[in-house]
């Protein structure tokens, strides 16, 4: 158990250090896409499904951000964690379908 | 298993994973993290069927929601994430003083976000919008409460973390806490994502 070491450790001693750039440039993307959600509504002049839809396409562009840079997801050894994540997406994707389409059917 | 530890005493590049109990720590966390989504999804599922249901008299959500102040929670919230990122990188690269003034600032933006928040729901309360006042609102405080008592426990998790790294130390044994705490954070920020684009603009638009 003991000589378990994660891989990282055994990569020929030298670590690359990552900057804060990256994580920079990510914030202020994730701000441009909050403050362009919070225009689009305010000036309020589009069609409402075009609005719906462009905002669904900004939230996810938003997590993903959150999730592969900030969560580490696009590193290497996160596919449990993505099937799980995935799993959960699955059912909650079904129920709001259930809830939109069928509840008031 | 016993904590591992480098022959020079230098914390390992990612003290997280350094151990089998730390590396199945975070495993966990993401397991409990998919349990989570499901969570949120429920009450995003019942806000969304019930939105409309507002009955009559009682203050739609178009007539309620501030997009000023919603806003600015969302500011304070990705911006805390940012700071949340910055403690773990600086956990990496073992400076354990930047690191708990990042997890300060994380926790200080979270207590803001949370006073926005409550002062939020006194206003709309004020406005004749209560827990049983409509379908509506019962989905929209439950939604957006249980996030607010999500935030609530990080900012409590991550103080208590900082006085244990400052009583015990950085080690193969606190890191993991921090980086899952850190995890957390984020994933509290990627609900807020789905909250403010689902509940506040697009209840601003209908």
């Amino acid at each position: 158990m003991a000589g378990n070491h994660s891989t990282s450790e055994h990569q020929g001693g030298r670590h690359k250090v990552e900057g804060p750039q990256k994580h920079i440039i990510a914030y202020i993307f994730s701000l441009v896409l909050t403050l362009l959600a919070f225009t689009m509504v305010a000036a309020g002049e589009i069609n409402t499904m075009f609005t719906y839809i462009l905002l669904l396409v900004m939230a996810g562009i938003q997590v993903y951000i959150q999730m592969a840079f900030w969560m580490h997801m696009k590193d290497r050894g996160h596919m449990y964690a993505t099937v799980g994540i995935l799993t959960g997406v699955f059912v909650v994707f079904t129920m709001v379908v259930m809830a939109e389409y069928w509840v008031w059917w | 298993m016993s904590a591992h530890t480098h022959v020079d005493g230098q914390l390992p590049h990612e003290p997280e994973k350094a151990t089998l109990e730390g590396r199945n720590k975070v495993l966990g966390f993401w397991l409990f993290l998919g349990g989570e989504t499901v969570l949120f999804g429920t009450l995003f599922a019942a806000f969304l069927a019930l939105r409309n249901q507002v009955g009559d008299g009682n203050p739609t959500s178009q007539e309620l929601f501030d997009l000023g102040l919603v806003g600015l929670a969302t500011f304070i919230l990705l911006t805390s994430s940012l700071t949340s990122v910055f403690s773990i990188q600086a956990m990496h690269k073992n400076q354990v003083k930047p690191m708990l003034i990042w997890l300060a600032v994380t926790v200080l933006l979270g207590a803001s976000f949370l006073g926005l928040e409550i002062y939020e729901f006194f206003h709309y309360v004020h406005m004749g919008h209560g827990y049983t006042t409509s379908a509506f609102s019962s989905s929209f405080y439950t939604l957006v409460g249980f996030h607010g008592a999500h935030v609530a426990f990080g900012v409590t998790w991550i103080t208590i973390l900082i006085f244990q790294v400052l009583k015990k130390g950085l080690n193969t044994v606190t890191a993991p806490k921090l980086y899952v705490a850190g995890m957390y954070w984020h994933f509290i920020d990627v609900v807020w994502v789905f909250i403010f684009t689902v509940v506040y603009l697009m209840g601003k638009v209908a």
